[in-house]
């Protein structure tokens, strides 16, 4: 069991850097699709733009190298619920949105494919929390 | 293990900063960090149309809502049919025409990609967008 939740580490932190680094390699773009969810002042969403990647790029890696674990799952878990939270938010506000996460790839998804992968990756991560913690609680202090 | 989880998450954010801020040095003379289009880029209805015939407008909304209406004499040009339609488009420009790109709105995306690609892919200089879109196309000719 233990070899499969590492398994899920590696495609779950695999999926966050690839994420990482399209959108580290364009941050123009990426700002312009954070600008899209007009949640926030352009001068904010540029600023994200540069540094959000790089986050999601470090997270993914903590979780592929189980260093620093239990932070990159904490911060991706919580920003895939806010993700999810502003998509969910921008389609009821009627707009158009491009989320961008996987640079061209994901531009043509229509709003069920985001959510079914936004989902599916949340649902990995919070699976990731509770084998982490019956791991950490079967070893003998 | 909460504080544990908050001090590694608290490392990784800081961690993250380091490149972020060596990549928006980088780019800091390439990125417009006032405004997603730089004001340089922009025109109003008023300013666009005292250019009279210079003027040549594009209609970077889908097909369907550039059927239904539009500012006379545009072309249509979105990012769905691109090719066939900038293959259309391109024959009507001549040097001293200025293109003003439109979308339906000021919260659209698909005029200031038009207009980049435009700018880009058919090395267009004077390339405008449209400030406030289709909407405040409709609302200065009410």
């Amino acid at each position: 069991m233990k070899a499969f939740w590492r398994i899920v580490d590696l495609i779950v932190g695999g999926i966050f850097v690839y994420a990482g680094v399209i959108k580290a390699l364009d941050p123009v773009r990426f700002g312009l699709d954070i600008d899209n969810y007009k949640t926030l002042p352009w001068f904010v969403s540029v600023r994200f733009a540069f540094y959000l990647p790089w986050l999601e790029i470090f997270c993914g890696l903590a979780l592929i190298f189980r260093c620093l674990y239990r932070g990159g799952l904490s911060i991706l878990t919580a920003s895939i619920a806010l993700f999810i939270g502003a998509t969910v938010a921008a389609r009821l506000r009627g707009l158009d949105i491009t989320c961008g996460c996987f640079g061209h790839a994901s531009e043509h998804w229509s709003f069920p494919q985001h959510m079914a992968v936004d989902l599916s990756i949340f649902i990995a991560l919070v699976a990731l929390w509770f084998a982490n913690s019956r791991q950490r609680a079967a070893v003998p202090q | 293990m909460k504080s544990r989880a908050v001090r590694e998450g608290l490392i990784l954010i800081a961690l993250a900063f380091l490149p972020a801020i060596g990549e928006g040095i980088y780019f800091r003379d390439k990125v417009s960090w006032q405004s997603p289009i730089p004001t340089s880029e922009l025109v109003t209805v008023d300013q666009a149309r005292s250019w009279g015939n210079s003027a040549i407008w594009v209609d970077a909304r889908p097909d369907g809502e550039f059927s239904r209406n539009h500012v006379p004499g545009a072309f249509s040009l979105n990012e769905d049919h691109w090719n066939e339609l900038l293959a259309q488009f391109l024959p009507n420009l001549s040097p001293d025409k200025i293109v003003v790109v439109y979308c339906s709105a000021e919260s659209c995306n698909a005029a200031r990609e038009v207009a980049k690609r435009l700018r880009d892919e058919a090395q267009l200089k004077d390339v405008f967008v449209l400030q406030g879109g289709w909407e405040e196309w409709v609302r200065k000719n009410r």
